[in-house]
This record gives structure tokens, C-alpha cells and sequence, in this order.
């Protein structure tokens, strides 16, 4: 029983061993196919993270007129605002905050002792800031706040906090569909790769037919060999997935241009984007293998 | 042992290989199958061994029907046969020792049993010193050695040899002939030679089934065979 589970690593094993240079040009296939697919991986994975993250912090501030300032009327309108479709978490500030705020935007104490005397003649409003769940809904959502009673002004971004948003939202679906394209084009490389080195073994696959070895004794060595070369081609993409993007990280400061597009902290993600690298090549690897032995079991009766 | 009633091959590209074959071998026997080139020798061993199914008739070897074995069924019936082929047919990235063994693995024999058998094959094949050895380093009679103790392992009813001569000069002919002869002898395996060395067939007389363009034209007892012109 034991036996029979161990035997098809053994006999894996030894015919990657044994088949060294055909073993070799097959991982190397697929090491090139993964170091492309780990570029877009991490493209991808990261542009999506910046979208998601772009649209969290595009806010849209509601000033409140200063004869709606009694708590039911900020209460009714607060209510209002969560009943439209589409708006995730509505914050509230008092406008003694909100002149805190402004004030705390200047760096210099000079330019903050100019506003000071406003203090008690306070000019600013009560605020809601509001985060919208979709980042497309902005503009519609900003319109119909401006409808409401008591709403003084509506702000955000604008057409370019919208247009930013759109213009990366194709980036990251031109960016996801061109990694599942590649990934794809990766598995049909590393496939065919390994068909050609069971091709050159088509004859001994027919001559274990002949002895009498039924098709999973056949099947099962193979299946573990193509695992094993994809593992092996996964080794080196692995390391460059691994200490590349914790370099990256360290050398950007874990931002591109500026704050707003961070990336994706190293600590685990560059562990996880290596594993998904080893488990494509395993996978393609055993995948590949197992459909090419099964046409070759076909090969002879 | 073997039953082919009216048996029909012919090819999909539409060569016809076996008119109307009539064939019965009892256990035990040793048969040589002689004829000339696209006599239909080769289409024969390939019905016999489940590697072809006939157009018609069928197909009988130790009571299965060969013909109507399922794709997947076919290397478990060709546990009972032992082939052995004129281009002998080893695994490249196997040793002497492991082709052998290969086929008792492939029927779950126990490690240890395994083994032991495959020593003693490699004893009687006379492959001792040649157990770690690739099929590439040894000679065409050492190789064709191994393919027979390979067929003979698992102590099948009946070993096809298909041409085990064809590559051999021969001394080494006579050498594979003999121990051909012994694993008739000693094992009571029903040996089916096909081969068109008539020095051989004249020398060691066994029944002789004659085919000529896929017909058995003579079926000789007591062995022997004269060539004829046309």
C-alpha cells in the first residue's frame, strides 16, 4: 500500500533525474513564462490595491447652511444623505472643528495668528464628509446631496478626482486581462513542453503497455515528473518575485510619485505572490503532463 | 492455448494482411510462423498480443476473446502473454534490472519477491554481471537476453517472440534459439516463433505454419521447410 503511493515519487524523481537535460529545458520554459506572469502579477494586484484605495479617500464634504444648524435638522439631513444609494460611512464635524482643520493647514504660526481672531465670528460651516461605496457613483451621488434642504455647498474631488478614478479602473482591467492572458499563454508553453518530452518517450510509454502495466502505473511517474519540473522552473522565479518586490518596496519607500499610489506592503505579499507562483508551475506541471500521457496511452492498443 | 477461428484483417488504408485463418496450439507447444515479407506474420502476433482487433472472426487465447478486450483491459490479458520483439523493445533510462523487475512491479508483486525473481531470470537469461547495465551498453544478443527474461518473468502460458533473430548474426541466433527451447522445456511455456531464417527452422524442426499473402498455405508437424519458387 505504502508502496504503491511511493512509488510513483520514486520513479518521478529518478526520471527527472535520469531525463536531466530534456527535465532542464522544460523547467527553464517554464521559469521564463512565470517571470513574465509574476510582472503582471504584481502589476495587477498592486494597480487594483491603488484603485480600491483611491476610491476610499475621494470624499465628498456637504457644508451645511448656517440656518439648519440645530441638531434635528442635522440629524433629519445626516438621515437623508445614508438613505441614497451608493453612500458607504457619513462622518460629522462641528465647524469649531472644521476652523481647527483649516487652521492646522497652514505650516507657518504667522498665517495661523492672521485667522485667529475669526475664531469667535466663526465663518465656517458644519460638515458632513461622506464615502461613497463605488467611486464611478461620485458625481451622481454629489447631485443629489446639492438637491437636500439645508445642504450650503457640495464638494469633492471634481471631474478629475473621476476622471483619475476611471482612467485607473481601465488600467487595472486592461492590466487583469492581459495577466490572464499571459497566465493562459503560460500554460499552453509549459504544456507543450512537457508533451515534447513525453513525445521523445512515446515508445516507452507503449512499451510499458506492453508488459502489462495498466494506464495509471504509467500514468502516475509522469504525472509526478511534470509536477516536479514545474516546481523546479518556479524556483528562480520564486526568489525574483520574493527579494524583487521587497527591494522595490524598500527602494520606493512603498509609494510610486506620491502618497496617493502605495503600494502593497512586502511583508506578506511578496510571500504569497512566490507561493502563487509555485503552485501555477505544479499545477500547469501536472495538468500538462497528465493530458499528454493520456494521449499517448492512446497511441498504440 | 491459441483459438483463431476464420479470422479477417484487413487495414484501414485498405491492405488486406489475413485471409480466413484457421490456427489451434495446444499448451506446451513450440510453433514457428514462416513466410515472406507482407506474408501477414507480423499482423498475426498483433492480433495475438491485443495490439490489432480482426475485421473478422475471432481471436481466442487461453479463453479470452483478444479482439473484444477494452483499450484498458488489454495490458492486464498481456500479463498472461510474454512478447518479445525483433527490435527488443527496452526502456531507454531503465537498467538490465530494472526492465526486468518492471514487468513484476506492474502486477503489485511484493518488493522483496520481485527481486529474488528477477535474479533468477537474469540467471537463466545468463545476464548475471549485467544487472546495472543500460540497454545502450549491451550487445544486440544481450538485449534481445533481457527482452526474453523480461517476457518470461511473471511466468506467462505463452511467449510470442516476434523475429528474435531478425538483428543477430548466427552464433548469438542459435544461442537465443536454445534458450528459447529451454523455457519451452523446463516451463511448459507455449512457445509461437515467427521468424524467416529458414537455416534456423531447418535446423531446430518444429511445427512450421507456413503464411503467403495472408492465407496459411501449409501447417507442417513435423517441421521443416523447403524453399519454393512461385
Amino acid at each position: 500500500m505504502i508502496n504503491r503511493l511511493f512509488r510513483p515519487l520514486k520513479e518521478g524523481f529518478r526520471g527527472v533525474i535520469r531525463h536531466g537535460a530534456m527535465s532542464l529545458s522544460s523547467a527553464t520554459a517554464v521559469t521564463l513564462t512565470l517571470i513574465i506572469v509574476s510582472l503582471f502579477l504584481i502589476f495587477t494586484v498592486n494597480v487594483n490595491q491603488m484603485t480600491e484605495g483611491m476610491e476610499q479617500t475621494v470624499t465628498i464634504s456637504v457644508q451645511i447652511d448656517h440656518d439648519h444648524e440645530s441638531a434635528e435638522q442635522e440629524d433629519q439631513l445626516a438621515m437623508e444623505i445614508k438613505a441614497i444609494e451608493g453612500v458607504g460611512s457619513v462622518t460629522y464635524y462641528t465647524k469649531d472643528e472644521e476652523f481647527q482643520f483649516y487652521l492646522d493647514s497652514f505650516e507657518d504660526e504667522e498665517t495661523k495668528e492672521v485667522f485667529e481672531p475669526f475664531r469667535d465670528d466663526n465663518p465656517m460651516h458644519d460638515a458632513f464628509y461622506i464615502e461613497v461605496t463605488d467611486g464611478t457613483q461620485l458625481e451622481e451621488i454629489a447631485k443629489k446631496i446639492e438637491e437636500l434642504d439645508g445642504v450650503h455647498k457640495v464638494a469633492f474631488g471634481g471631474q478629475s478626482a473621476v476622471q483619475l478614478i476611471s482612467m485607473l479602473r481601465t488600467i487595472r482591467i486592461a492590466g487583469g486581462v492581459l495577466a490572464l492572458a499571459l497566465s493562459l499563454l503560460a500554460v499552453f508553453l509549459i504544456q507543450n513542453t512537457i508533451k515534447l518530452t513525453i513525445l521523445a518517450r512515446a515508445d516507452e510509454i507503449a512499451i510499458m503497455r506492453n508488459v502489462g502495466a495498466k494506464n495509471g502505473f504509467i500514468r502516475s511517474p509522469f504525472v509526478v515528473e511534470g509536477a516536479m519540473i514545474g516546481a523546479l522552473g518556479a524556483l528562480i522565479p520564486m526568489a525574483m518575485t520574493y527579494y524583487g518586490y521587497r527591494y522595490l518596496y524598500d527602494v520606493t519607500g512603498g509609494y510610486v510619485v506620491s502618497k496617493m499610489f502605495t503600494l502593497i506592503p512586502a511583508k506578506p505579499f511578496a510571500l504569497y505572490a512566490s507561493l502563487v507562483l509555485l503552485g501555477l508551475g505544479v499545477l500547469v506541471g501536472l495538468i500538462g503532463s497528465f493530458f499528454s500521457v493520456n494521449k499517448y496511452l492512446r497511441w498504440k492498443r | 492455448m491459441i483459438e483463431c477461428t476464420h479470422v479477417y484483417k484487413k487495414y484501414r488504408n485498405g491492405t488486406n494482411a489475413l485471409y480466413d485463418i484457421n490456427l489451434n496450439v495446444a499448451q506446451g507447444e513450440f510453433v514457428y510462423i514462416i513466410g515472406p515479407t507482407g506474408s501477414g506474420k507480423s499482423t498475426l502476433i498483433k492480433l495475438l498480443d491485443g495490439e490489432e482487433i480482426p475485421t473478422k472472426g475471432t481471436v481466442g487465447v487461453i479463453g479470452i476473446d483478444v479482439g473484444k478486450l477494452r483499450h484498458s483491459k488489454v495490458p492486464i490479458y498481456r500479463r498472461n502473454i510474454g512478447v518479445v520483439f525483433q527490435d527488443y523493445r527496452l526502456l531507454p533510462s531503465k537498467t538490465v534490472f530494472e526492465n526486468i523487475a518492471y514487468a513484476l512491479e506492474v502486477i503489485n508483486m511484493k518488493k522483496d519477491l520481485v527481486r529474488r525473481r528477477t535474479r533468477e531470470v537474469m540467471n537463466l537469461v545468463g545476464l548475471d554481471d549485467k544487472a546495472n547495465s543500460f540497454p545502450n551498453q549491451l550487445s544486440g544478443g544481450q538485449q534481445q537476453r533481457v527482452a526474453i527474461g523480461r517476457a518470461i518473468a511473471n511466468r506467462p502460458k505463452l511467449l510470442i517472440a516476434d523475429e528474435p533473430t531478425g538483428n543477430l548474426d548466427p552464433a548469438m541466433s542459435d544461442e537465443i534459439m536454445s534458450l528459447l527451447e529451454k523455457i519451452n522445456r523446463e516451463y511448459g511455456t507455449t512457445v509461437l516463433m515467427v521468424t524467416h531464417d529458414l537455416t534456423l527452422v531447418n535446423k531446430h524442426r518444429k511445427r512450421t505454419i507456413v503464411l503467403e499473402h495472408g492465407h496459411v498455405v501449409a501447417d507442417l508437424a513435423e517441421g521443416g521447410y523447403v524453399q519454393h519458387d512461385q
